[in-house]
């Protein structure tokens, strides 16, 4: 199989809000923070704007963890923004299951602004996490090799 | 038209001196984006946000014919509007610029790793081409501003804004319910610590009010109804059974409150002499003759925090006012009655600001009594068969009880709002807060604002302040509001929300969902106000016909980046991902 | 008349006034002595009494205003020389050497990574430490790097580096003028220097700390990552106690209530609560002034939800165990006196605030002075911004203790008090 002799490397999608995470996240970048390259951000204005169907994509495509983050609730600079992500997130972990994805894959962290360290911290323990669960079951590669 | 040309894109990495150039291998990363399809050009830059990497920016977009823009260089929120401005120098509209962040994301992140960092910044910069193909032109607009306001509410909150506006030759509608104008102020008698009167201050305001040829006072009036948004209000005002319409460009709420009636506590209502502060007040404008009549005080007892700093909201907070208003109403009866005992029942005294040491040492100095009680042990007031009223109090620390006989015990209650502001916050569509008092947008950084723009809030509809404060922010108010109606205009976003009428339904979900009130139903089918639309995508996310998306942040633009993220050959995205066409003008 | 207006003092009220002012088109001077915007809210973590993370609200008005057309910056520059000429004002601006090219420098950081010196950040109240050549915090506006001379061992290391040869250390300083029609003045505060109260043993005793100090350790920004720790021996306190009112006194004990600081206090308290769940923390006050929104319910809350005791009591002084380092507490019951002796782990001075630029203005352009050396205003309730000279305004805490509300409120009404005049 693919995977045996080398690590599983797990693939992660970041959902970042312009106001709060982003900047967070970009100062663990200032400040030299160093968390492993398994991750890739997209950047929304707001947490709110984070469909559920984005992240059922995410999966679809073989995404091994998604990680949702915003403003922490009361400084959503849109106010109710991250109200709104917070329940569908919750949405989402119940409906994950019914298409055999494990509802730990997706993660939602609020971060501020002067949250550098926090951001780094979450992200190496998802990278962690999902290494544990190992490959999402939609991954192209397995399905392929399954088949053959 | 651009929307039908194949997308140009022109690909600038960034070295950033050895920022990037250190870590990540940029050449190699040129090199894989030039096989990327719909990229017409690539280069690299040590420092594209020099002037001369600008320059490279905007010869490149000319020679090569570029309709789309990419740098990949640091974050957008230091340099993004630098580059737009390239792009508009050079004839791109500036929406058609994507920044892919290879340095805080990652160079600066992964300096140990750099194959891995390389790797992930041709990543990085791939979902930004792809997020580039799916840009469309935006424009920013502007929405006319009528140079006329709308304030309601005719107390000294009000008419000091009024004036204000007025004097800058603005005109202004004044709405007030009652037959006078005045408001709170007309039942008090002097002011802190100034000790002026009342009713001065009021008479000089009221008649500017009514002599001023840019202001129309509207009494015994209240408003039935107020649609449209900043700029542009249609105000149906009522007096009686008359109805009157017009258009203002913004509204400011300056309601005011009323003082709480605290029915069955302490024996008020009960005991004739037990009154409130503002019944006090009352009396003490009637002059002394009244007062020696009713109740030639000997001994008087003010109790503090009645029926304020509750446990439980709406009047779980401070009412900050009423220790210096007790001060003030005790030292004036100390001057009537220099022989008679005060007592002043506090459980913390509010001495903020810089006069108001000076007033409560002066008060110590006037004889004035304080006891501090606890409020887990609150005084106890009884009646006295000569109509007398004892109160009892436990002293906080000592725990010993004191009884006084008084012939008088005024009760320091908290400032509320009025029940008719309950019915106003649903006509203006703003919020009030858990204590009652209009919702600002934000207590540090918005204090006047709403989230709705265009409606502000001045004085004690919005909390409990003295009159001072009250007509300070009355002024900050003003100055709010002034800003788009001298203007005649303001800038509208460009990220805002687009309906799909054919797809809507009318749900109403977007209109709940929406904290700046920036959707409307009309004929059944939502649109969306785009001077309120802030841009902040959650109405897009909600709506379950998929007929709402953002303009900028569309879902074909998020698609995108989620498919390009990890693997360069994406399947299909499933079809119920679009709501619109991927070209079309959003 | 000129169109143009000139703000003293980068911080919120300043960069607030700034904005209002340069968004209705008047061209702005902002002038900052320190070497970037942002004042005294960029050295909070959260604000009371919601616990909003500072940085959020206050790092993108900082970029806003740094990259407005309209607004003008001048940092590391101070106002010297300010004389009335007819309708203006023609004023001589100093600007202090950073010895770095503002306009090169592109804040990569190469300078500071290799530059040999540490000296103590003041940013971080000398707590943390910085490089000879630094920037004050990341998100620094504009993102320049400034030299110490003092602290420099000019091994111009950070010259042979530098990647677009920004550093010069030629430079002098350099005198601009320019003129204005109005001025607002938002030069902000200091906190009291707690030395001065020598009962309470600041800078002789390691575990006794002021409120901004505090400050700067609850920060995950800042130099513990956000850790509150003992300086003695760097373990997590157990026991904690704020004093508040420490400041001059008058006669009646204080010269002015500096109105922050009992919710300072209560706001830092309740983030150590929740990094330490079971600290013991006690805060030794006079009054309890609670001027905003959902400050009572803030302090109720503080009391009931989260354990903080209130104790009214004047501390009258703290000794050090010079071996474990804990300090003893003694203290006064208000009320009746009777005597309070309790022991800590760490103490924390809440300090008063002092408005930073007072006294120099007398010297150069007499704007009134009043009690506590605030500017005098008009009249504090109806016009608490028009200052002694005409065309001239304050805001903020250089006119009174204030928090950011009341000082974003007071910078919006003295900008468009400004703007009426401008206007003419």
């Amino acid at each position: 199989m693919v995977e045996k002799q080398e690590q599983f490397e797990p693939r992660i999608l970041g959902f970042l809000c312009n106001w709060c995470s982003y900047a967070g996240a970009d100062l663990a970048g200032v400040s030299r923070i160093s968390y492993p390259t398994n991750i890739r951000i997209i950047r929304t204005m707001c947490s709110g704007r984070i469909d559920p169907l984005h992240v059922l994509e995410a999966f679809r495509q073989g995404i091994d963890g998604v990680l949702v983050t915003g403003c922490h609730i009361g400084d959503c600079h849109y106010i109710t923004g991250n109200h709104a992500c917070e329940k569908r997130v919750a949405f989402l972990k119940s409906v994950l299951p019914e298409i055999g994805i494990d509802p730990r894959r997706l993660r939602l962290e609020w971060v501020s602004a002067s949250e550098g360290g926090k951001f780094a911290r979450v992200v190496k323990e998802m990278i962690e996490d999902v290494r544990k669960l190992g490959p999402s079951p939609l991954r192209k590669e397995l399905q392929k090799s399954a088949s053959e | 038209m651009i929307e039908q040309q194949e997308p140009r894109i022109g690909v600038f990495v960034c070295h950033c001196g050895i920022n990037i150039g250190g870590v990540v291998n940029v050449p190699q990363v040129v090199k894989y984006i030039r096989t990327l399809p719909k990229v017409a050009y690539a280069e690299d830059n040590i420092y594209t946000c020099s002037a001369e990497g600008i320059d490279k920016i905007k010869a490149a977009i000319k020679q090569h014919n570029l309709n789309r823009v990419v740098v990949a260089s640091c974050t957008p929120r230091t340099h993004e509007p630098l580059f737009r401005g390239a792009c508009v120098d050079a004839g791109v509209n500036p929406y058609l610029f994507a920044l892919a962040n290879i340095r805080e994301h990652c160079s600066w992140v992964h300096m140990r790793e750099p194959e891995k960092a390389t790797e992930k910044a041709k990543d990085i910069v791939r979902m930004a081409v792809a997020r580039a193909s799916y840009l469309n032109p935006q424009q920013e607009s502007e929405v006319p501003v009528d140079p006329t306001a709308l304030v309601v509410g005719g107390g000294i909150s009000g008419i000091t804004s009024a004036l204000c506006l007025g004097n800058q030759g603005f005109k202004v509608y004044l709405v007030e319910k009652e037959p006078e104008l005045g408001g709170m102020l007309r039942k008090i008698n002097r002011l802190y610590p100034t000790n002026e009167e009342a009713a001065t201050v009021l008479k000089a305001s009221i008649e500017a009010v009514n002599n001023h040829k840019n202001i129309t006072t509207l009494v015994s009036t209240t408003l039935k109804s107020v649609d449209g948004y900043i700029g542009n209000f249609d105000v149906t005002a009522v007096k009686g059974s008359e109805e009157t319409k017009f258009k203002v460009g913004t509204v400011i709420i300056a309601t005011g409150a009323l003082e709480y009636r605290p029915t069955g506590l302490y024996g008020y209502d009960q005991y004739d002499r037990v009154l409130t502060q503002v019944d006090l007040e009352r009396v003490l404008q009637s002059g002394k003759a009244v007062m020696d009549k009713f109740f030639k005080p000997q001994r008087i007892a003010m109790i503090q925090c009645v029926g304020s700093r509750e446990d439980k909201p709406p009047r779980s907070y401070c009412s900050r006012i009423c220790c210096m208003v007790a001060v003030k109403n005790a030292m004036q009866l100390k001057e009537w009655y220099p022989d008679s005992e005060v007592y002043i029942l506090y459980q913390d005294m509010q001495t903020y600001g810089k006069d108001y040491e000076e007033h409560n040492r002066k008060a110590r100095e006037a004889d004035i009594k304080f006891i501090n009680y606890t409020k887990k042990n609150p005084p106890e007031v009884t009646l006295l068969p000569d109509n007398r009223v004892k109160v009892t109090v436990t002293h906080a620390l000592l725990g010993e009880k004191r009884e006084l006989d008084c012939d008088l015990v005024v009760l320091s209650t908290p400032l509320v709002q009025h029940e008719s502001a309950k019915e106003l916050s649903k006509i203006l569509k703003v919020p009030l807060g858990q204590d009652e008092f209009f919702l600002e947008a934000h207590v540090k950084l918005r204090p006047v604002d709403f989230a709705t723009d265009g409606i502000f809030v001045c004085g004690t509809a919005q909390g409990p302040k003295d009159i001072g404060e009250s007509i300070s922010q009355a002024y900050a108010v003003s100055s709010r509001a002034a800003g788009p109606m001298a203007n005649r205009k303001v800038r509208t976003e460009a990220i805002t929300a687009v309906v799909n009428s054919e797809r809507c339904v009318g749900c109403r979900m977007c209109e709940h969902l929406c904290p700046f009130g920036a959707h409307r139903i009309e004929d059944g089918k939502s649109t969306v106000i785009e001077a309120l639309c802030k841009g902040c995508g959650v109405c897009a996310a909600a709506c379950l016909r998929r007929a709402i998306t953002m303009r900028h942040f569309t879902d074909d633009q998020i698609m995108a980046e989620i498919l390009t993220a990890f693997v360069t050959e994406p399947s299909a995205p499933s079809e119920s991902q679009s709501s619109l066409p991927s070209k079309g003008g959003i | 008349m000129s169109k143009a207006a000139l703000v003293i003092g980068g911080g919120i009220a300043g960069i607030q006034a700034s904005l209002e002012l340069a968004n209705q088109g008047f061209r702005v001077y902002l002038v900052e002595k320190n070497s970037s915007i942002g004042g005294r809210m960029a050295q909070l973590d959260k604000t009371f009494p919601k616990l909003e993370c500072a940085a959020c609200f206050l790092t993108p008005k900082m970029l806003a205003a740094g990259r407005h057309p309209n607004i003008k910056l001048l940092t590391y520059s101070e106002v010297k020389e300010i004389r009335r000429e007819g309708k203006n004002f023609q004023v001589k601006i100093n600007r202090k050497p950073r010895y770095v090219d503002e306009n090169k420098c592109v804040g990569c950081g190469v300078c500071a990574r290799f530059c040999p010196v540490e000296a103590p950040n003041d940013f971080d109240v000398r707590i943390g430490v910085r490089n000879a050549i630094h920037v004050p915090f990341p998100q620094a506006v504009p993102l320049a790097y400034t030299i110490d001379r003092e602290q420099c061992l000019q091994c111009e290391l950070c010259q042979n580096l530098c990647p677009v040869g920004a550093i010069d250390f030629k430079q002098k300083p350099e005198e601009t003028e320019i003129e204005v029609g109005a001025i607002i003045v938002a030069t902000g505060f200091d906190l009291f220097d707690a030395s001065k109260r020598e009962e309470f043993g600041y800078g002789r005793y390691d575990n006794v700390l002021t409120g901004l100090a505090l400050e700067r350790l609850l920060c995950s920004a800042g130099p513990t990552g956000g850790r509150v720790v003992r300086r003695s021996d760097g373990k997590i306190p157990r026991k904690i106690a704020f004093i508040q009112c420490v400041g001059l006194k008058g006669k009646s004990g204080r010269l002015y209530c500096s109105k922050l600081c009992c919710m300072y206090a209560t706001k830092e308290a309740a983030l150590i609560k929740k990094q330490v769940p079971n600290v013991d923390v006690t805060i030794y006050y006079n009054d309890m002034p609670e001027f905003g929104k959902g400050f009572e319910e803030f302090h109720q809350k503080a009391r009931s939800e989260l354990g903080i005791k209130y104790v009214r009591a004047e501390v009258s002084r703290i000794v050090e165990n010079p071996v474990t380092h804990n300090l003893h507490l003694y203290a006064r019951n208000i009320a009746f006196g009777d005597p309070i002796k309790a022991e800590f782990d760490m103490v924390v001075l809440s300090t008063g605030l002092i408005p930073t630029a007072a006294k120099e203005f007398e010297k150069n352009f007499p704007l009134k002075i009043g009690e506590g050396d605030f500017f005098v205003t008009a009249n504090p309730k109806v016009d608490p911004v028009s200052t002694s000279v005409e065309d001239v305004f304050v805001a903020g805490v250089a006119e009174g203790p204030k928090d950011i509300a009341e000082s974003i409120e007071q910078a919006t009404l003295a900008a468009n008090k400004a703007a009426a005049i401008l206007k003419e």
